[in-house]
């Protein structure tokens, strides 16, 4: 059917309690609304982009809308699907987001439009309002909107809005009509009473019975069958079914609050400075370049589904390139910041049966994200948090919202340190999965302890900060590239990386040191020469991956998929 | 609606009834046109007419196909089906208002196992589809999945406690596919499940499902009921999809690596032209013209 | 105690709730209704001379139809007659929805089975006939909610109302009826599904789980806005 410019309302706000999904429909677009637990109101095409099943009979998980059939999950505000559970250990492309519509609560209604980028412009009649039930008619609107002004002397209000009407004859109080276009057969009378926010009940049954005439008498010729029309979708953008593009995708925030969330350690809130943030997933961080032209990675402590704002914690390095002295000493509350999308190196599973989250210091930032993410659905975990003492604890506050899942550990010396993580990771069972997160001294312990104790690779999962081997730039080898068809000489002194960046090929990348693996590429032929400190034991051994900043060649030639 | 003579799924072999449903005549409907089958009181005439026109008529595994129009000498075969042990029973029909090729590609699917058919053929967390192998086989022009596995609470009736299934699919038809899955009464067989779509309009079929087991405990009732509850919990998820009929340009919908079977058959289907109960690839040469 | 069942019958489904909500021990004897027919079989028919499903046999009675079963296993298993309230009023608003029930089964129930048998609907009447009533009971429940009513029958509590009009209502898209138009009968059935032991059939999906006393995040987005 013809579709009409403007905000249209499309629910009540009653219509929507937590932990609902309502289903509507507009201009035949069908909607799926649900309100998250903070109070943010969805709405989105009712489709997941999976498989086309509606999102309307999906799981309102709080924060996030779980798909009833494969069980995606789509993040509160943005859309963005965060977890594929057919694959648990890999991060989903962030680029998979559902079609959303705007979304504005206003005078106890909930309104879209399918229009982008217009602001909303109903003017409202002052005084209190309150909504009366919601009447689905069978006719179209404009048949509608005749046999209210005939059959009910409704006067038209388009100064409201265009499809407003004032009605006298409903009840003994004044009402507003707002008729909701749901396809060519269909239309949904939305009624607003005035008089106080204590409703009268009377007036409310009066006005519903009179309403409920007045459909008899438009049904009447009609069949109260409903016509099923063709619902209209958007087609998935195309570079869905491409590999994630290497893109700048910088965006700028402002630091919203700037303090000491533990000894050494800086806390950050930063806040987009237009629009919402968009979807991360637990264990992601973002690239944040500094006024210095400094890019480093933090990863984002928040839990799923926020979209306000991101924290984040950077560690005061004494030996500090220009990085954490900069947001230490120079950087202020107010400042502008460029920050890069959220990118997860670290994904967590949600199949694990009891997941150990263990952090050396500031190490605490992306499972503090993760342990928030397994509380959100009740899945078992347990957060270790070693430090030299409590004031050294970063986001210390954050973490008692945890509790008990969580221990702190305080004052070991390395031996100690050794010995209590034994005793916390314990013998591997089917369903334990351990995520590590500290210095490299740290990790290499808790991947040590736990393959001594009889752990699985594929069991532990850890992130570095750093990548402390000392880099050999000494071999020089051709690399091949498969999909570009190029040949290229890497010679001593100069990494693979910015060999290929030379060449015009574009690979994502971040730290540069072989510690966050962005710049990770797929190996065809040869094999590797590994420098990096992010590829498991088993990913080195199985020489399908190289990381192209730091790692080389062992024979003359590599092909890439590239 | 797609009619046209050019219509390749037109001169398949469709599946229009069980021998043992009919009760003398039985009417239905085969892509939009209404067919009668008549069956004789001993089972020995069958007969399907559409009008006055008598049409061609196979029965194998105890049901009765037919075609609109000219079909292929013979239909494909399952052979474990004739083997003397197997219990076949079937356990349908059963209507669901989706296109014949989206219950196709929702019986090649393991992902929606813990979702769907909670506590019986997946349980969360054991979401993992691990990766497996799909070939187009050219000679006898059929799809086959080899090497899926999946953790399942309660695979069968005759299994107890959880345990990682095998399984194998093969698609020899594009309305019909077959699972072989691990027994839980001979680990050294494989139970055969098959489900024959079908396609009474382009958005609506028949499901006619059909068991053959190596099961010598359960009765036919039980395995029936069995069947009929996993697929009365599919069938709301099917008759949710939009649209319904499946679509076959590849950015229509967004596939991961555990669809590989669907992706495959996706791809099949538009190499066939088939165009009845998709929408086709633009560009594809589809005979249809969809309204 | 027998109950003899079949799968995708409402009818049943009504029955298997009451039983798994008010923890009655028992056991379902499968009756292949379709495609075997096994409930016009002339050892069923001398069970129930009108062929139909659900039967309930105990030790002391043989009990047929929905209605009846969910009326003894109240009385019986139901001390406190929470399900079958006794005082007048909500005892008979109670009776009043299970009429309305029984005109859902009549009339989308048996289209349901219709189509999910694989055949097609006579006209379109049984699907007119669910929608004027679903209207009603949307009506209803809306109101209810304005007074802080959850159920059917307006006390703190559900009641037969539920068990009887959920599965009709909960099943009618199998039928074709969209509840689209129905937010205030969508709202209940979230509700009805979290009614602790509520027991699920295919063709039914368990609702979200409910929001915690305190939600996850609250106190973030409190403190940004």
């Amino acid at each position: 059917m013809a579709e009409l410019s403007g905000w249209f309302p499309v629910a009540a706000s009653h219509d929507l309690p937590l932990r609902h999904v309502f289903q509507a429909k507009l201009f035949d677009r069908e909607m799926a609304i649900w309100r998250a637990d903070d109070g943010n109101v969805n709405v989105w095409e009712n489709r997941c982009l999976h498989r086309g099943v509606r999102l309307s009979i999906g799981v309102n998980e709080g924060l996030e809308l779980k798909c009833q059939y494969h069980g995606w999950r789509y993040a509160n505000k943005t859309a963005g699907c965060i977890y594929i559970p057919a694959h648990p250990a890999n991060a989903p492309a962030r680029q998979i987001t559902n079609r959303t519509y705007p979304a504005v609560e206003r005078f106890g209604l909930v309104w879209t439009t399918l229009e982008k980028d217009l602001s909303f412009d109903v003017v409202w009649p002052d005084g209190d309002w309150s909504v009366l039930r919601a009447i689905p008619v069978h006719a179209g609107p404009d048949a509608v909107a005749a046999a209210l002004c005939k059959v009910l002397g409704a006067v038209p209000r388009p100064d409201i809005h265009a499809f407003a009407y004032a009605l006298s004859t409903l009840c003994e109080a004044p009402v507003l009509a707002l008729l909701q276009p749901q396809d060519s057969g269909k239309t949904v009378i939305r009624c607003l009473l005035s008089g106080g926010a204590q409703m009268e009940r009377r007036l409310a049954v009066q006005a519903n019975a009179t309403l409920t005439r007045f459909r008899n008498i438009v049904e009447a010729d009609a069949s109260l069958e409903p016509v099923e029309s063709e619902p209209v979708f958007e087609p998935v953008a195309s570079e869905l079914a491409e590999p994630p593009a290497a893109s700048p995708d910088a965006m700028t925030v402002r630091v919203e609050r700037k303090w000491q969330v533990a000894e050494g350690i800086t806390g950050l809130t930063v806040v987009p400075t237009t629009g919402n943030l968009p979807a991360f997933q637990p264990g992601a961080h973002i690239d944040v370049t500094l006024p210095t032209g400094v890019k480093r990675q933090y990863s984002i402590t928040d839990g799923p589904g926020t979209w306000k704002s991101w924290t984040i914690a950077v560690k005061n390095e004494p030996n500090s390139r220009g990085g954490s002295r900069f947001i230490a000493e120079t950087l202020r509350q107010g400042d502008l910041l460029s920050v890069s999308e959220p990118r997860n190196n670290f994904p967590l599973r949600r199949d694990a049966a009891e997941t150990l989250l263990i952090a050396g210091g500031i190490g605490v930032t992306p499972l503090l994200a993760m342990a928030r993410a397994l509380a959100a659905v009740r899945s078992g975990f347990r957060l270790h948090v070693f430090a030299r003492s409590e004031t050294h604890v970063p986001l210390a506050d954050q973490l008692d919202g945890l509790l008990p899942a969580v221990t702190l550990h305080l004052a070991l010396d390395p031996a100690q340190v050794a010995q209590r993580l034994a005793e916390v990771i314990g013998p591997h069972a089917p369903g334990r999965q351990i995520y590590a997160c500290g210095p490299g001294g740290m990790t290499q312990s808790v991947l040590a302890i736990a393959e001594e104790l009889g752990w699985p690779e594929e069991a532990v999962h850890f992130e570095n900060f750093n990548n402390d081997h000392v880099i050999d730039t000494s071999s020089a080898f051709a690399v091949d590239l498969a999909r570009s068809a190029l040949s290229i000489d890497v010679p001593a002194g100069q990494s693979l990386l910015s060999v290929l960046r030379a060449h015009g090929v574009e690979l994502p990348s971040a730290c540069e040191r072989g510690a966050c693996g962005t710049c990770r590429a797929e190996v065809i032929e040869g094999t590797p020469d590994h420098q990096d400190a992010y590829l498991s034991r088993g990913e080195r051994a199985s020489n399908r991956h190289i990381i192209t900043c730091v790692s080389r060649s062992r024979t003359p030639r590599l092909v890439l998929d590239l | 609606m797609n009619r046209t003579e050019s219509e390749p799924s037109r001169h398949l072999w469709h599946p229009v009834a069980t021998v043992a449903e009919v009760n003398g005549t039985l009417n239905t409907m085969l892509m939009g046109d209404a067919v009668t089958v008549r069956v004789a009181g001993d089972h020995s005439g069958i007969v399907v007419f559409h009008g006055d026109r008598k049409l061609p008529v196979i029965v194998r595994f105890g049901f009765i196909w037919t075609s609109l129009g000219s079909p292929p000498s013979d239909l494909f075969e399952i052979p474990e089906a004739a083997e003397a042990d197997r219990r076949n029973v079937s356990a349908g029909p059963v209507g669901v208002a989706t296109s014949a090729p989206r219950a196709i590609e929702n019986f090649l699917d393991m992902a929606h196992f813990p979702f769907v058919h909670t506590d019986i053929l997946g349980a969360e967390p054991h979401t993992e589809v691990k990766d497996y192998d799909v070939e187009l086989k050219e000679t006898e022009n059929e799809i086959l999945a080899t090497r899926c596995r999946f953790f399942q609470p309660m695979a069968a009736l005759s299994a107890a406690g959880g345990m990682e299934v095998d399984y194998v699919y093969r698609v020899p038809h594009p309305f019909c596919a077959v699972l072989y899955k691990s027994s839980g009464a001979d680990a050294r067989r494989m139970d055969v499940i098959a489900i024959f779509a079908q396609p009474t309009s382009e958005e609506s079929i028949r499901a006619h499902l059909f068991l053959s087991m190596i099961d010598t405990t359960h009765t036919d009732s039980e395995m029936r009921r069995f069947q009929q509850l996993i697929f009365g919990q599919d069938k709301p998820i099917l008759e949710n999809q939009r649209p319904r009929r499946l679509p076959l340009d590849p950015r229509s919908e967004t596939p991961i690596r555990a669809d590989l079977s669907s992706i495959v058959y996706r791809r099949w289907l538009s190499s066939r032209n088939i165009g009845y109960g998709v929408i086709p690839a633009a560009g594809q040469s589809g005979s249809a013209v969809h309204g | 105690m027998r109950l003899f069942d079949y799968e995708y019958s409402a009818e049943c489904y009504k029955v298997r709730l009451l039983l798994s909500i008010l923890e009655i021990d028992h056991e379902i004897v499968p009756v292949d209704v379709h495609p075997g027919r096994e409930n016009e079989s002339a050892e069923f028919l001398a069970l129930n001379v009108l062929g139909e499903v659900p039967v309930l046999v105990s030790d002391e009675l043989i009990l047929r139809g929905a209605n009846a079963i969910l009326v003894w296993l109240s009385r019986r298993f139901d001390p406190e007659a929470k399900w079958l309230p006794n005082e007048p009023m909500p005892a008979a608003v109670c009776q009043g929805w299970l009429t309305i029930a029984d005109r859902l089964a009549a009339g989308v129930g048996t289209a349901r089975m219709t189509l999910s048998r694989g055949e097609t609907l006579p006209d379109k009447r049984a699907t007119s006939e669910a929608h004027r009533l679903l209207r009603a009971v949307d009506e209803h429940l809306w109101f209810a909610e304005r007074r802080g009513d959850d159920w059917l029958v307006p006390l703190p509590h559900p009641t037969l109302a539920e068990i009887a009009c959920f599965p009709d209502i909960a099943l009618c898209e199998e039928a074709g009826v969209s509840r689209i138009d129905y937010p205030a009968i969508r709202r209940w059935m979230d509700r009805v599904r979290r009614i602790e032991r509520f027991t699920l059939m295919s063709g039914i999906f368990p609702a979200s789980p409910p929001a915690p006393r305190t939600p996850v995040n609250q106190t973030q987005t409190e403190s940004l806005s």
